[in-house]
């Protein structure tokens, strides 16, 4: 990376940008990652297959490595900026107030760094758990990881069933403002879309959100 | 009416600030509020006390010198007006309101309410101009401009650069300001031929003098007197963007 590009991409705008494009690319990986994990409702071979299928697949290790990285820079990109954030306005407002009429602020936009923050600490538990949990091998074939008996073991435990709800749902929250937004600070802006884009903010983030924290809920119910 | 008021008084930049409370008596709800704020300073100047400073000009509107916080809301609880247009007849009697200067590490409180915002002034001299030269004037309809281009130019140099977008900002941002000052010129085009070298240049002032990042909550554009949207900062990304991927300079 030559200095000047460096250069740009640590200022206000270029800092949005990256932290817009990794939000982005981050979202698109998780409705991956929910698509994948539905096949739990299908059964345990089709489970055992899909996740075998992922994990033989030579180019899981550079896809896990750029998946780190956009996590990297997303979440450094976002630690540092809101330090510069903080340093903007020294002295705060005695009183201040939200300023209604077109705002967009809500709880999810005021809580970004926190809910980022917490869902970056639940992803290193969660991986932890899954992808270096306990290993099974199914019966039919010993090569195969018997992923779905690691999945129902965490999930017949009500502490990480509650642990797993409450995380996805601030997933939810931090992609409530975050999908707008990333499609914002990369510069989309369409005179019908934009408003629309804030409503499908909320709208995907109340799926993805509720379909992830129904796969530990239907685990416990039904195992 | 009568109007109580909490000040942010302060008497020189390096002066420590406090905030002293002020009853505006006799308030006609025809009163602007900046008219109300003239009658308590009369009393003050009777009373041979420092009248509160605040900045103001045109008081129609216009000319983006004043603006200060008004219980926590840049220009006051009206979308789209100034302070000087903003009027008593929108509060109760009774009612009790705290007066804040814009607070952001590049706009300094040069007293009471007043603070130095010549760092907009900077943003400008870093790019917001055209400086290569096109000759004469050209005839009237030889350079053609669309018309969605023009009234999106138009609405985008509305921006009277008053500040309240720092002010409501969270990030103490300029993105409003800086966004619709690159895009009044990105539109036309007269604005095409330096367009690459303005936005990196006004954006990297924008940083240097201090504002931070824009959180797209739209605050700004909530309290802006003249509405200007933020689909101007989308475009400055965007333009951003361009010019990091196609700039030859």
């Amino acid at each position: 990376m030559s200095s000047p590009i460096r250069r740009v991409l640590s200022s206000t705008v270029g800092t949005k940008l990256l932290i817009g494009l990794t939000g982005l690319a981050l979202f698109v990986y998780l409705i991956i990652h929910l698509a994948g994990n539905a096949l739990i409702f299908a059964g345990q071979d089709a489970f055992n297959v899909y996740a075998h299928a992922l994990i033989s697949n030579p180019l899981i290790i550079p896809l896990e490595i750029g998946l780190l990285l956009l996590f990297l820079v997303h979440i450094y990109k976002a630690i540092t900026n809101y330090v510069k954030n903080l340093a903007a306005r020294p002295e705060a407002y005695d009183k201040k107030a939200y300023a209604g009429h077109t705002s967009r602020k809500s709880v999810a936009s005021s809580t970004m760094i926190v809910t980022g923050i917490i869902v970056a600490v639940f992803l290193i538990i969660h991986v932890k758990q899954f992808k270096f949990g306990s290993y099974y091998q199914t019966v039919a074939d010993a090569g195969v990881r018997d992923l779905y008996r690691t999945e129902i073991e965490v999930f017949s435990n009500p502490f990480w069933v509650a642990f797993y709800v409450m995380a996805t749902l601030l997933v939810g929250l931090h992609l409530r403002h975050g999908i707008a937004s990333g499609f914002q600070s990369i510069g989309f802006d369409h005179p019908m879309y934009t408003r629309r884009l804030t409503m499908w903010s909320l709208v995907l983030a109340v799926i993805i959100s509720g379909g992830l924290a129904a796969i530990p809920v239907w685990v416990y119910f039904t195992h | 009416m009568r109007i109580f008021l909490k000040v942010w008084r302060q008497a020189s930049p390096d002066a420590q600030g406090r905030f002293v409370d002020y009853t505006a008596e006799d308030v006609s709800p025809d009163m602007s509020f900046l008219e109300m704020l003239d009658v308590v300073n009369e009393r003050l100047i009777m009373q041979g006390e420092d009248p509160i400073a605040f900045d103001s000009d045109c008081r129609e509107g216009i000319c983006g010198t004043c603006g200060f916080m008004v219980s926590g809301i840049a220009h006051g609880p009206d979308p789209g007006t100034t302070v000087c247009q903003l009027h008593m007849r929108r509060f109760k009697d009774g009612m009790r309101l705290t007066l804040e200067p814009w607070r952001a590490r590049a706009f300094q409180v040069l007293k009471d309410l007043v603070v130095d915002r010549s760092a907009f002034d900077r943003i400008i001299q870093a790019g917001g101009y055209t400086s290569v030269n096109v000759g004469g004037a050209p005839d009237g309809n030889a350079v053609l401009v669309g018309k969605t281009a023009s009234d999106k130019a138009m609405d985008s140099a509305a921006c009277i650069g008053c500040g309240a977008c720092v002010a409501a900002c969270k990030n103490a941002s300029a993105a409003l300001f800086t966004s619709a000052k690159i895009s009044q010129m990105a539109l036309l085009p007269q604005g095409q031929v330096e367009r690459f070298q303005r936005v990196v240049k006004m954006v990297d002032r924008h940083d240097e003098e201090g504002f931070g990042s824009c959180s797209n909550e739209g605050e700004c554009e909530a309290v802006c007197p003249k509405e200007i949207p933020i689909t101007n900062i989308a475009r400055m990304n965007r333009e951003y963007f361009r010019a990091l991927l196609f700039s030859r300079d």
